[in-house]
């Protein structure tokens, strides 16, 4: 038996969003009598972290504490259209929507701020913990709260706001194929170690190194979190996950998750992780987010250092011992691609 | 059909409902007592996400036929937290972002109490083989068990474990 | 709907057997049918009182049909069985799961029931009938009444091996099992997932006979899937399961056995 290294390199440009019948997500914002601000959406938190997001560029645009800021979202009746939770779009056209309808709001409270200090709406400001103050002039200040309470049952106004984002469709030039399907990329580049075992076709993961450019990480612990995560699920579609084993036969399909197989606990494989910022243009606060990148480049990793590992070029997923087995019998035997 | 009266202990609380027969643990708990902590995933053993414990030990609700735990106690993830004070595992949960969806995270705080209610200094090996049968898809394992031994260290008075970094 | 019916033990729930019962154990088996609807049964019969534990008779040592993998687990004497316990399910499923009920778990499950095979265990009926694990196991689908207990001879040091062959770690579901125990003159070799229930290899128990060197496990890999059935399922082909049984057969011997 021989145990064979190879290591596999893969990068990616991965596209923020989609280019069909044009990309918009919508977001309310109001406040309440006592100065908290409710984000409403209905773009989909399935664990990414769109409520942490969201939240985050929802206090930062109106100058209020995160903690008074409260997201409501999933429920499609009360909440303002959105296109979905896919395409790695979620930061980038949710966030921009919640951004204009977070200013929107930040002006109606401005104003009501402004009427109750009598002074100019553009000489205030925000200092971020709940107070609004003349510039230049901290004492002269009402809090947010007092802000609404006036808002609500004084002045007869709504702090709140609508928001937009729209990316329209882009119509290929039908001369030149020329066309801007989206607004912006997120990069990777992802190095995959493993071990193949020449006698099963068994193939370990030992190491994954990886450098993610995903504009300005919003939320630095949740970008972690997902592009660990989801390199987890890029090894597991590479070498484990598959509804149909024979496919095109549809035979002997998994029937539960002892049999969809998918790596354990005890396969965590060590991740060391760069993150790139480069804040994008028309992101907001530059964020474009990992999304489903944070899983694709491992793919074809894995593909690729299974091949330098014992020279059997797999080119259908997943990559099952039994495919680099038979890999190795068509070859006459492992064919190591160079010494690692 | 007739149902059966089954009393047991939920989490400290005494409860006596009526069961429909064939009906699981974690249906009862559900919908009977109005514990959602307990998730139904697979209905079929192989998820985890159901786990309770039954007299301290950890089971799988969805395998457990309801009147079976008559005169029991049951633990779940819902009497983890004292009133507004959480239990360390799941402080240890949040505080080194060891969830994403949720869906596992009831069944994998119980499997990992189990472990520590008994271990109070587990190995890492340990610490994954106490979750082995508790699938999470989203976290690829590592903050989970990451946390774990965490809320192992500062339940034995010794500051919390630094999380992974970035 | 399903029915349930309690009787105290497992005799008494035989005799309440019967047209469309099925017998509750563990629950790891019966439970899942019921969570899924299974019209093949609509009533449950289940012993309030199993017999649970491990104890000594006239064979050897004897271990009731509803003992835990985490009974045998916690038993310092069964400390050869701790491997093959040990990698069934996880620490939940291991509270629940009986040996008895593995003795009728089909593929990928019943890695206890392979091991058994190769322990030559006896399974023991309610009603008192024995019957040899090899017999048992051909016949489980008609076979009538509730097994009560297995009883075995506790193996030599060192002659038990055992092997889990699974994709994901710790836990996972076999796609082979193999299981041997190597006494003098007459080894047995049984592999799981290699047929509709665990078999031995005769063939490789022959090439056994003389004891265990580098060239009869040599011989005995050459010849260890004569007779078995291996078929395509989820988690590999047939062809996978034979190719690679040879390899791990004599893996799991030059490893050494369990004691």
């Amino acid at each position: 038996m021989t145990i064979h290294k190879g290591r596999g390199f893969a990068c990616i440009n991965y596209p923020i969003g989609m280019n069909l019948g044009g990309d918009p997500s919508q977001a309310l914002v109001h406040s309440t009598p006592d100065g908290k601000f409710m984000v409403a959406l209905s773009s989909i938190d399935l664990g990414q972290g769109m409520k942490s997001v969201t939240r985050q560029i929802a206090s930062e645009t109106l100058g209020v504490p995160v903690e008074d800021v409260y997201v409501d979202t999933a429920d499609s009746d009360t909440g303002p259209h959105c296109m979905g939770s896919f395409a790695s779009r979620g930061t980038h056209r949710v966030g921009n929507a919640v951004i204009r309808a977070a200013a929107e709001a930040r002006k109606q409270m401005m104003e009501a701020a402004a009427e109750e200090l009598e002074v100019n709406a553009s000489d205030l400001d925000t200092d971020g913990a709940g107070n609004i103050h003349v510039k230049g002039a901290p004492g002269r200040s009402i809090t947010v709260a007092e802000t609404a309470i006036a808002a609500q049952f004084k002045q007869g106004r709504t702090l709140s706001g609508r928001g937009i984002f729209l990316v329209p469709p882009s119509e290929a030039d039908p001369e030149t194929g020329d066309m801007t399907p989206v607004t912006c990329f997120a990069h990777a580049a992802l190095v995959i170690d493993l071990e193949v075992d020449d006698e099963t076709g068994e193939v370990e993961v030992t190491e994954i190194n990886s450098a993610y450019e995903v504009g300005r990480a919003l939320n630095p612990k949740l970008v972690e979190q997902q592009l660990i995560g989801g390199a987890w699920m890029g090894v597991s579609h590479a070498l484990y996950e598959t509804t149909e084993p024979y496919y095109p036969r549809r035979d002997h399909g998994p029937e539960d998750f002892n049999t969809y197989l998918q790596p354990g606990p005890g396969q965590i494989t060590p991740h060391h992780i760069a993150v790139l910022e480069r804040p994008a243009e028309d992101a907001p606060f530059g964020g474009k987010g990992p999304g489903e990148m944070c899983a694709n480049p491992v793919l074809p990793a894995v593909a690729n250092a299974v091949y330098n590992a014992v020279g059997v070029r797999c080119d259908q997923l997943p990559i099952t011992p039994e495919k680099v087995l038979k890999g190795i019998r068509a070859n006459g035997g492992a064919r190591p691609q160079g010494a690692r | 059909m007739a149902k059966t009266p089954v009393t047991f202990t939920l989490n400290d609380t005494e409860a006596a409902l009526f069961v429909d027969p064939g009906a699981s643990l974690v249906d009862v708990l559900r919908r009977g007592a109005g514990d959602l902590t307990p998730k139904q995933g697979c209905a079929q053993g192989t998820c985890g996400a159901c786990t309770v414990l039954i007299d301290g030990v950890p089971h799988l609700s969805c395998l457990t036929l309801a009147e079976t735990v008559q005169g029991r106690r049951v633990d779940t993830a819902g009497g983890l937290a004292d009133g507004p004070a959480l239990h360390p595992l799941q402080r240890a949960f949040i505080d080194g972002f060891a969830a994403q969806c949720g869906f596992c995270t009831s069944g994998m705080l119980m499997a990992a109490k189990a472990l520590l209610d008994h271990n109070a200094n587990p190995t890492r090996d340990e610490v994954i083989e106490a979750i082995s049968g508790n699938l999470c898809r989203c976290t690829g394992y590592e903050p989970i068990v990451d946390a774990i031994l965490s809320a192992a260290a500062q339940m034995r008075g010794q500051p919390a474990l630094q999380q992974g970094a970035l | 709907m399903v029915a349930v019916e309690t009787y105290q033990t497992v005799a008494e729930a035989a005799a309440g057997l019967g047209e469309g019962a099925r017998y509750l154990g563990g629950g790891t088996i019966v439970m899942r049918q019921v969570n899924y609807g299974d019209q093949g049964f609509h009533r449950i019969v289940r012993a309030a009182r199993p017999e649970r534990g491990i104890g000594n008779d006239v064979q050897g040592l004897r271990i009731g049909a509803g003992t835990t993998m985490a009974d045998i687990l916690a038993h310092a004497e069964l400390s050869f069985l701790h491997p093959v316990a040990g990698q069934i399910g996880g620490p939940a499923i291991r509270n629940m799961a009986t040996v008895g009920g593995n003795l009728f778990a089909e593929n990928p499950y019943g890695d206890m029931a392979a091991a058994l095979l190769a322990l030559d265990a006896q399974v023991i009926m309610a009603g008192g009938q024995t019957h040899p694990m090899e017999r048992f196991l051909a016949d489980r689908k008609h076979m009538r009444g509730l097994v009560e207990a297995v009883s075995l001879q506790r193996p030599q040091p060192g002659a038990f091996y055992y092997r889990k062959v699974s994709r994901v770690k710790p836990k996972g579901v076999a796609v082979i099992t193999l299981a041997a125990l190597i006494r003098g003159g007459e080894p047995r070799v049984v592999f799981g997932n290699m047929a509709a229930a665990p078999m031995r290899a005769h063939a490789a128990e022959r090439a056994l006979g003389g004891g265990v060197s580098e060239a009869s496990i040599a011989a005995a890999c050459a010849v260890c899937t004569e007779g078995l059935s291996p078929t395509d399922d989820a988690l590999a082909s047939a062809w996978y399961r034979a190719e690679v049984a040879p390899v791990h057969l004599r893996r799991m011997l030059e490893s050494g056995g369990h004691s």
